[in-house]
């Protein structure tokens, strides 16, 4: 094993890297609901509150751990660990340097969607093992919320994959440049229609509002979070953000990809590092501009409209691919 | 509460309302404690992980206020939880002098 490559595991597409961005995205996700509000948000830890984030996690890792009574140790123990560390394997296949991820075969899609999904169930099993009404209703809630949101997710996620004849992520975004096009702009209405059923989806999959019926504050104390304290909270927050950034760049990478930026070696990751952004801004603005959906209201608009338009979009790229 | 509101906004200290006393760092008293609500008191304050503080906002959380020697209430804050580390007078206290409160809070916090 090469030098350079174990360079980029520590540092650029790596660790350091992505946890860097995780806290980032939490700041600019904190700082857009802010101004959509018309506040400022974080402003006074670190230049214009960068470090708050950081200062958070460090502040819960210092905080007393409890577990309560009748609760399951082993698993409020190990949830958070694989929630923080699942993400950061997933995004190991995003092409974040442009060209090539750290780690890509084909069929790195599939293996992404499979940790959303997992994500999901150790949602399930923290919110159950915390032996708490509240917790155990986030769960069920967050349960049958995954239940909505997978199988469109899954279904739009294939058509950039259909267009480009690729299940690799790295290949899918490849395939943008040499088409000139991202896939967003692709095939006019279908691309723009999947990447908003995308976008939906990785809003439900995030819990954020419109579809935060499993943690809503108001009626559910902290959903499924609620019995998390210290270390356990501070390595779920972590995964939380990662997730975001997980959902943010596999939108970057899935829709937006673009000609000019990937022939140059320095600016690649500069766009792709913007790109993200981008997407996280856009999922945050949603988050100020909405209300609360309930959880059936959720499951009513996933099962009756996404998912027959996830299909119709995915027959109509084929369609599309056949009869140019 | 103002404080959390655009004009004032305490979320540039870095402070956010969280829904779970699990998560909490202060708890904010705004109301004198009734003896229906003081055992849900005390049980909020026996969940927060320590450290953690005790903020009692307005006349009635620090003595009970107009409500003080009522037959159904316990007094304010300060005679039911173990300690109370800053008092916000004022009725209502503007949310300059809740901010102020949550200031000196910070500033007992970097002091140990």
């Amino acid at each position: 094993m090469d030098l350079s490559y174990v360079m980029a595991l520590l540092l650029f597409p790596g660790y350091a890297f992505l946890m860097l961005m995780a806290f980032f995205l939490e700041w600019l996700d904190r700082k857009t609901l802010a101004k959509v509000q018309d506040r400022y948000g974080p402003l006074l830890v670190g230049p214009m509150g960068l470090l708050q984030p950081l200062a958070d996690f460090i502040k819960l890792l210092s905080k007393e751990d409890m577990v309560p009574k009748g609760a399951n140790k082993g698993v409020l123990t190990a949830a958070p660990i694989l929630m923080a560390a699942l993400p950061l394997t997933a995004l190991f296949f995003i092409p974040m340097n442009g060209h090539r991820a750290l780690v890509s075969f084909e069929g790195d899609l599939i293996a992404v969607l499979f940790i959303l999904v997992t994500l999901a169930l150790l949602i399930f099993l923290t919110g159950w093992a915390s032996a708490n009404a509240f917790a155990a209703e986030g769960a069920m809630r967050s349960a049958l919320q995954m239940l909505s949101y997978e199988i469109p997710l899954a279904l739009t996620a294939i058509c950039p994959a259909l267009m480009a004849g690729s299940l690799s992520i790295s290949t899918i975004y490849a395939s943008q440049a040499k088409a000139g096009l991202p896939f967003l702009a692709f095939a006019p209405p279908f691309g723009a229609i999947s990447f908003v059923i995308f976008l939906l989806c990785s809003l439900a999959e995030r819990e954020r509002v419109p579809f935060d019926a499993a943690g809503a504050v108001t009626e559910m104390v902290a959903g499924w979070m609620t019995e998390l304290t210290g270390r356990r909270l501070a390595l779920i927050r972590l995964g939380r953000n990662l997730s975001f950034l997980l959902m943010a760049s596999l939108m970057a990478s899935l829709y937006l990809g673009d000609p000019i930026t990937v022939k140059l070696a320095w600016l690649a990751p500069l766009a792709f590092v913007l790109k993200v952004m981008a997407c996280a801004i856009l999922m945050s603005f949603i988050r100020g501009l909405m209300a609360r959906l309930r959880i059936d209201q959720t499951l009513r608009i996933f099962w009756t409209y996404m998912i027959p338009l996830a299909v119709g979009v995915l027959l109509a790229t084929k369609l599309f691919l056949m009869f140019p | 509460m103002a404080a959390l509101t655009p004009k004032f906004d305490i979320e540039r200290f870095g402070a956010l309302k969280v829904g779970s006393p699990r998560h909490a760092d202060i708890l904010i008293v705004t109301g004198p404690v009734t003896r229906e609500s003081m055992p849900r008191l005390i049980h909020i304050y026996e969940q927060m992980p320590e450290p953690k503080l005790v903020m009692a906002v307005g006349a009635c959380a620090i003595s009970g206020g107009v409500f003080a020697g009522c037959y159904n209430v316990c007094g304010g804050a300060c005679n039911v939880l173990p300690k109370v580390d800053v008092l916000v007078p004022g009725c209502p206290p503007k949310p300059e002098a809740i901010i102020n409160g949550l200031i000196e809070l910070l500033r007992r916090l970097r002091r140990g």
